[in-house]
């Protein structure tokens, strides 16, 4: 009873039941790898700069609408009095323009304090200083539409009156550094200043508004009981940790989630049929020469080991050329994917985690290895002394 | 439909108004129109009265409910979840404290006009904001339904390759399962030719009873699609369209693997010995 060498006396069917179990398996993998990769991407990119909560107007998540937060400087206050909270990071997003020669070019402009900010990381050039009020930083997409570098100055324009076709607010800038802002999508032209020089530009100043706070708590355990603590202190704010984000984030994407859920059962159970089938027929093929084996003296438990064992090895070499497929269709599906309009361009649907990669691994072939049953309980129960009457004449 | 082209011109920001300069004038009583979720979700129905106001803090202006609508269902806006209600324009600048001041403009051109003439006009002379033909901005915000339409063909070719697979195997086990019935006819003197036609045909007929069981199972798998998530969005939206050519596409590509299945699988037991089928070859 060698499995490999019964499953090479039938080459087309065992290479088209490899073929099939390929497919499946590599369809399994990309819904396993869909069903919480883009979680996982993103609570990496929430998580990216160490704040854990973040704080938005009631009823929305930071940037969803329009929304802004009065009065920042108290709400921040507020926070930073919990002693848990080890820094709380104000930030302003602002539809806003540039000079280009004689013409404007929109950009999209972030208020910021430097010293808490979860938005963007440095790539060349420095920071913004806490008290610079005359410095901005650019994406490199920015830098690029702007035909600006380091040192440049760049005039950022707002409020524009299309009847006396003036700007209410002027300011020039110079360029400190290059940044990679976390949340933009790709190509995205963004610019960052601090805090109150954005909210100049974009009418917020005299109210103090903000889109967003993140927050810094000191310890990850904490992280629920302080949440709760500044829920109860700002009432009129939407408080979220990442956990809370996520959880949003996953009642958006629960199509896909779902549609993981449901292509990954389809695809366990095609497997099913497919080894169940074959190893049935192939079972049926053999019957003579199983109720020999069996009249040597070969132990039920023996044929019933043999055919299992060759059904799982159908699934493990079907699986293990389906996982490579699956990588390959998974990259194609992600590029797909990632060209939704918006999406930050971290963002990532398709993310392996060893953990679900090996529960799926392990689920695939126990599918196969059970598949089998059926076909190996007739081998078992063949009757031996009809089986070989029947098998002479 | 010419007439009815509507130019939007979509500004990148709030416009101001030069004129701008009056204080917002607030009715004591605003009037709104509520979406119809919105009202099932504060239990308001027209003639009630409900606070709004720009902070949840606030304390709100009165609005008395004089309308619950049902907006058109939005593909793109349903998984956010958000609620909308309607007020007059005035009213809603003046509650921002931004009076005279829009996010965008729908431009009707006369009978015959261009859109991309028109906006080429209009932009030349735009200052703080764009105009754009319709037609563009649908299609910008149709790339959304494109991105994912693109993604179910993908994983519609996946399935359907998996299927043809899992088809064929089956077919070419169906066909081989009649080793014995085929030895028999060959030995009583059945041409080969007949027993090749009969075992296509018994192909043809699993694949063709497959194919309508089929078609009766993505019928009903449609409609509790549809079932569920309009339930679970709260949408008149159709997630599920099982079409005739979806049918026809599928039952073609069934029946079309089952005959390419059956018609090697019976080439194969034809061409072998009948001893060999018999199982003493």
């Amino acid at each position: 009873m060698n499995p490999v060498r019964n499953l090479l006396r039938h080459p087309i069917r065992t290479g088209l039941a490899i073929a099939g179990i390929m497919v499946t398996t590599a369809m399994l993998l990309d819904m396993v790898l869909l069903s919480g990769g883009i979680e996982r991407s993103f609570e990496r990119l929430l998580l990216g700069r160490g704040f854990q909560v973040r704080v938005s107007p009631k009823g929305t998540l930071p940037f969803d609408t329009e929304a802004t937060i009065p009065g920042a400087r108290g709400v921040r206050a507020v926070m930073l009095s919990d002693s848990a909270v080890v820094a709380a990071g104000p930030l302003l997003g602002a539809s806003l323009y540039a000079r280009r020669t004689d013409t404007l070019v929109t950009l999209f402009g972030y208020g910021v304090d430097p010293v808490a900010q979860a938005i963007y990381q440095l790539d060349d050039g420095r920071d913004l200083a806490p008290a610079d009020s005359t410095g901005v930083l650019l994406s490199q997409a920015s830098s690029t539409l702007l035909g600006a570098g380091i040192g440049d100055t760049v005039t950022l324009v707002a409020r524009l009156d299309p009847q006396a076709a003036v700007a209410a607010v002027e300011r020039r800038l110079v360029v400190r550094g290059i940044v990679h802002f976390l949340y933009d999508y790709k190509g995205q032209p963004s610019v960052a200043a601090l805090l109150p020089l954005m909210q100049d530009l974009a009418r917020r100043r005299t109210e103090d508004r903000v889109s967003a706070f993140v927050v810094k708590i000191r310890d990850d355990a904490s992280l629920a009981a302080t949440t709760e603590r500044l829920r109860a202190a700002l009432p009129a704010l939407e408080i979220n940790s990442v956990g809370d984000m996520l959880a949003h984030f996953r009642e958006r994407l629960v199509y896909f989630r779902q549609l993981s859920y449901i292509l990954g059962t389809i695809s366990l159970g095609v497997t099913v049929l497919l080894v169940a089938t074959l190893m049935t027929i192939t079972v049926n093929e053999r019957l003579g020469e199983i109720a020999t084996l069996r009249a040597i003296g070969v132990s039920q438990g023996s044929i019933v080991r043999g055919v299992m064992v060759e059904g799982g090895t159908l699934t493990l070499i079907g699986g293990s050329l389906g996982v490579l497929l699956g990588v390959l269709t998974a990259e194609y599906l992600d590029r797909i994917l990632t060209a939704f309009p918006g999406l930050p361009a971290a963002i990532s649907f398709f993310v392996p985690e060893p953990r679900s990669l090996l529960v799926a691994a392990l689920v695939l072939v126990l599918t196969g290895i059970l598949a089998g049953a059926y076909p190996a309980l007739l081998a078992a129960r063949a009757p031996i002394a009809a089986t070989l009457r029947s098998d002479a004449t | 439909m010419t007439l009815g082209l509507l130019l939007s011109l979509l500004f990148t920001g709030p416009v101001d108004s030069a004129r701008a300069t009056q204080p917002p004038m607030l009715p004591a009583l605003l009037s709104v129109a509520l979406e119809r979720r919105l009202a099932d979700r504060l239990g308001a129905g027209v003639g009630d009265t409900i606070a709004i106001g720009l902070d949840a803090g606030g304390t709100g202006r009165r609005a008395v409910v004089a309308a619950v609508y049902e907006p058109a269902a939005d593909p793109s806006a349903i998984t956010k979840r958000e609620y909308y209600l309607r007020l007059h324009l005035p009213d809603l600048a003046a509650l921002l404290g931004a009076p005279d001041r829009v996010d965008r403009f729908g431009v009707g051109l006369l009978p015959g006009a261009r859109p991309g003439t028109a906006t080429e006009a209009l932009n030349e002379v735009a200052f703080g904001f764009r105009a754009y033909p319709s037609a563009e901005i649908a299609s910008e915000s149709s790339q959304t339904f494109r991105v994912v339409s693109r993604f179910h063909e993908a994983i519609a070719v996946i399935s359907v390759v998996a299927s043809a697979i899992f088809l064929l195997c089956i077919m070419l086990l169906k066909v081989e399962e009649r080793r014995r019935d085929a030895a028999v006819m060959r030995f009583t003197g059945i041409s080969r030719r007949t027993i090749f036609s009969a075992l296509l045909l018994e192909a043809i007929l699993v694949a063709a009873l497959g194919s309508v069981i089929g078609v009766g199972l993505a019928i009903a798998a449609s409609a509790v699609t549809n079932l569920y998530y309009q339930h679970f969005f709260d949408t008149t939206l159709v997630f599920s369209i099982v079409t005739p050519a979806i049918i026809r596409f599928s039952v073609l590509l069934s029946i079309g693997l089952g005959l390419l299945a059956g018609s090697l699988a019976a080439w194969r037991l034809i061409r072998t010995n009948p001893m060999i089928l018999w199982g003493r070859g």
